[in-house]
């Protein structure tokens, strides 16, 4: 079943456009990796989605309902979550009360939010910070407690944008592993934005890559390593040309 | 679940043992006051502190817990004053009728500005606010059938009256401003525990975020707005029946609005009790600051102390005097 | 239709003043994105800089522009290093509040000192005269004062756009980071901004006195002028600011004349309402 479908999405920003003529489909259950050098167009397309952009053309579908132009909470009550690159909440508040801002989303009652928050903080292993105040914490901590919030709001899509950036390689790890267990355990269609291969190659059944505003591959996770137009993108030219020339010979 | 709210409305159990003597000792010198003071002055000056912790908490909503500089509370307390005394005096109504109706007044104005306002954010928020204000204050003061620049008196009755609300001594209008603060307290302890609270917290922080977690921040913020024009309807409605004489100068003036801003940033804004320690730092100051220097013929010193207090605070520690405190025991 | 005509002209004449007024603050929002409440407070203390230096010296008060435009760049210059550096750390609504406190500081300081009263200038090269040009009245003091505002207007938009200060300072505005990278000093262009925007609108008090009486609370009356008029031409726009200087003083004068002077006011926030509601970013603003 087709949960999300992208027709013919266009955006541009004065001028330069940021999309143009993007079209994609995502199954449900599945995991994408959207990726592209810096300035490809990713995030504008994720704020396309999840409404924070109105697209200039094209359309968005969600559970075969037209979203377009949907306001950010109004697509978050359809039910798609998102993370920030930096997700700058409330110093005040602590972990689980960031966390059970999310709760709210479904619930008003306050008892009921603290122990979904609760049961989320154990599914991203936080239970020890959950009284820890945001500002007191590591960056990886942040990230796994913006992945929260947005789990908290129980969504059918999660978007995940750079979850990776500013980790080490071994909190990397522990992402994609947390990302993966997640996704099994809520049969959670997962869309996640990088611009670094190595972390979307090992999680993602398929990845589409943008360049320029422009989708220019999709597929399986090996192919796309061995694209030539995926290797220009990310090397430049010269060196797709290099290798295509010591091929031939 | 309506007993369940009451219950979070009475519960002070997740505050630290400090805060809570803090509050038992608060409620027992307001009970007490009235009988240990006796000076008719100080009496005054305690009232128009209760008052002022009315205003000051209802504008925390908005301004501590929301992020939004509304300079406009004074227009929601003229409304609702101007409401009650129009009844009072043209109509007989008795106040225990015309305080809801004044109430209901201050609220849809506050609906139906912040509906448009909140569109607006920052800085053109907080000058349409202040724009909206001067304009009322003008409308008011060339507006004949509500007393122009004169105002409006309430009559005198000849015998004290609870049906509008008209006694011989400040110690009735002391307890109720004094039930009107403990409603009000009670509401802010179930509010910051409430969805209202932590979704309003959240928009502070970050609105992109908010919106992200399925938070309407226009919608959460305009209800803010209206509760926090019920809290000023509420002490319009007071403040009428206590000076039984209203004007444009007295209830609907910008720098009433600008005095309770001032007064909870500098007692901690979007803190429980930052409104009230504002309060009682500032009212006293004012009284007995302005009362002595009025003798004296000076003007405005007491406005420049507080200017220079807001300047400090929120050049230095925006969470006001209660963050300082706060500060300090996360450190510990 | 001759009044018509002397209120338009006399209008256009205001207008020019109240686009010197805006510029400060336009430049001062231009390069920090902050938004100044003291603006009215500082053209306060300018009128009264002229009007002591006026008479205590008995000088012609055209004479007191420099000295109002150096204490009104101090003014600016010190409030900067003093609050605004710290504000700017802080969230929204320390900086809203922040100058706010400046205001009414500055605003009560100025009560204290020197009572609550109303005061005008009797004496000088330009109070209360006036000359007939056809059909129209102009009175010289605002006609001076155009001619002035126009003059100090023209300064500062060739120095923004010829010199390197000017330069300077629209860089910071554009993106302090690169800016600093380009070896600016954005932390001295933003001071300097306060201290220009401090600086014209004390020239602007120093004209206004000419022709206007001047008390302690006046600041909140022209800062919510500027407050519009800076709207209304956008937001850090200097050349809209100008423009919608003009546009504002017909609106005031006019209004008043046909209306009654007590909407005039109401006017000034209806317009700003109609300008943040329909078009936020203003006539130029980006």
């Amino acid at each position: 079943m087709v949960l999300l479908e992208v027709t013919d999405l266009t955006k541009d920003f004065g001028g330069v456009a940021a999309n143009s003529h993007i079209s994609l489909d995502i199954e449900k259950g599945e995991i994408i990796g959207l990726i592209g050098p810096n300035g490809a167009g990713k995030t504008t397309l994720f704020n396309c989605i999840v409404g924070y952009h109105r697209p200039d053309q094209g359309k968005i579908r969600f559970k075969d309902k037209n979203i377009t132009g949907f306001k950010p909470f109004k697509t978050n009550r359809e039910g798609i979550g998102r993370t920030f690159q930096i997700m700058s909440i409330s110093g005040d508040l602590t972990v689980l009360e960031n966390v059970m801002i999310g709760s709210f989303c479904r619930t008003s009652d306050r008892r009921i939010a603290r122990e979904e928050a609760s049961e989320i903080l154990n599914v991203v292993e936080l239970e020890k910070d959950a009284e820890a105040y945001m500002t007191e914490l590591p960056i990886a901590t942040q990230k796994r407690v913006g992945l929260a919030m947005a789990l908290a709001t129980r969504p059918e899509l999660l978007m995940l944008d750079e979850v990776a950036s500013g980790l080490n390689p071994k909190e990397t790890e522990e992402m994609v592993a947390l990302l993966q267990r997640i996704h099994k355990a809520k049969g959670l269609t997962v869309f996640v934005i990088e611009h670094v291969m190595e972390v979307v190659m090992p999680i993602s059944q398929r990845i589409i890559v943008l360049d320029g505003g422009q989708k220019i591959a999709e597929g399986k996770p090996r192919d796309i390593a061995s694209d030539e137009r995926v290797i220009k993108a990310y090397l430049g030219e010269k060196y797709a040309k290099g290798r295509k020339n010591r091929g031939s010979i | 679940m309506q007993i369940r709210t009451l219950k979070d409305a009475l519960s002070f159990g997740d505050l630290p043992a400090v805060e809570r003597i803090g509050f038992i000792l608060f409620i027992t010198f307001c009970f007490i006051f009235p009988w240990i003071i006796k000076g008719g002055f100080a009496q005054a000056v305690m009232i128009q502190f209760l008052i002022f912790c009315l205003y000051g908490l209802g504008w925390n909503l908005i301004g501590g817990y929301g992020g939004q500089v509304a300079l406009g509370q004074a227009k929601n307390v003229g409304m609702s004053a101007y409401t009650v005394a129009l009844l009072m005096v043209r109509w007989n109504i008795p106040f225990w009728v015309c305080t809801p109706l004044g109430v209901i007044v201050a609220t849809i104005e506050s609906f139906v500005l912040g509906y448009f306002l909140f569109r607006l954010r920052g800085h053109y928020f907080a000058i349409a606010t202040i724009a909206v204000s001067l304009v009322w204050q003008q409308l008011f003061i060339n507006w004949n059938f509500i007393g122009g620049a004169r105002g409006i008196e309430l009559p005198l009755r000849e015998t004290p009256n609870f049906i509008y609300m008209q006694f011989d001594s400040p110690v009735y209008y002391h307890y109720f401003a004094f039930v009107l603060v403990m409603i009000a307290i009670l509401y802010m302890n179930w509010f910051r525990k409430s969805r209202l609270g932590y979704q309003l917290r959240a928009i502070t922080a970050n609105e992109d975020v908010a919106e992200s977690l399925g938070i309407n921040a226009h919608w959460v913020k305009v209800k803010a707005y209206c509760i926090t024009g019920i809290f000023a309807g509420m002490g319009g409605a007071f403040y009428t029946v206590y000076y039984s004489y209203i004007d444009p100068f007295s209830v609907m003036h910008l720098e009433l609005s600008i005095m309770i801003a001032l007064m909870t940033m500098i007692g901690g804004a979007g803190s429980m009790w930052g409104p009230i320690i504002g309060a009682m730092i500032l009212i006293p100051l004012d009284r007995y600051l302005g009362a002595w220097l009025g003798g004296r013929g000076i003007l405005g010193v007491d406005f420049m102390i507080y200017a220079l207090m807001v300047m400090i605070i929120s050049a230095y520690e925006p969470r006001g005097i209660w963050g300082i405190i706060e500060k300090a025991r996360r450190k510990r | 239709m001759e009044m018509l005509l002397s209120t338009l002209v006399s209008a256009l004449l205001m207008g020019m003043l109240f686009a010197l007024v805006a510029l400060g603050l336009a430049i001062i929002f231009g390069v920090m994105n902050i938004v100044n409440f003291a603006h009215g407070e500082f053209l306060m203390v300018g009128m009264y800089t002229a009007f002591l230096t006026a008479t205590i010296f008995s000088i012609e008060p055209l004479l007191t522009l420099p000295i109002a435009a150096m204490v009104g760049f101090l003014l600016g210059i010190a409030s900067y290093y003093m609050l605004v550096r710290y504000l700017l750390k802080g969230p929204m609504i320390a900086q809203l509040l922040g100058t706010f406190g400046l205001m009414i500081f500055l605003r009560y300081l100025a009560m204290c000192i020197f009572g609550p009263d109303y005061k005008t200038l009797e004496h000088g090269l330009l109070i209360g005269k006036s000359i007939m040009w056809g059909p129209v009245v102009l009175s010289y003091p605002r006609l001076g004062t155009a001619v002035l505002s126009m003059l100090g207007f023209g300064i500062i938009y060739w120095m923004m756009d010829y010199t390197r200060l000017g330069k300077a300072l629209k860089a910071t505005a554009l993106d302090v980071e690169a800016a600093g990278y380009m070896g600016i000093d954005t932390e001295k262009m933003r001071g300097l901004a306060w201290g220009l925007g401090g600086a014209t609108v004390g020239i602007a008090g120093a004209l206004l006195i000419n022709f206007y009486y001047v008390f302690p609370t006046i600041g909140i009356l022209f800062c919510m002028i500027a407050f519009a008029t800076v709207a209304l031409g956008g937001f850090g726009s200097i050349k809209g600011a100008f423009i919608a200087g003009l546009i504002m003083g017909m609106i005031i004068d006019l209004g008043g004349t046909y209306l009654g002077p007590q909407y005039k006011f109401a006017l000034i926030y209806l317009t700003f309402f109609l300008v943040v509601v329909i078009r936020p970013k203003g006539l130029f603003g980006w």
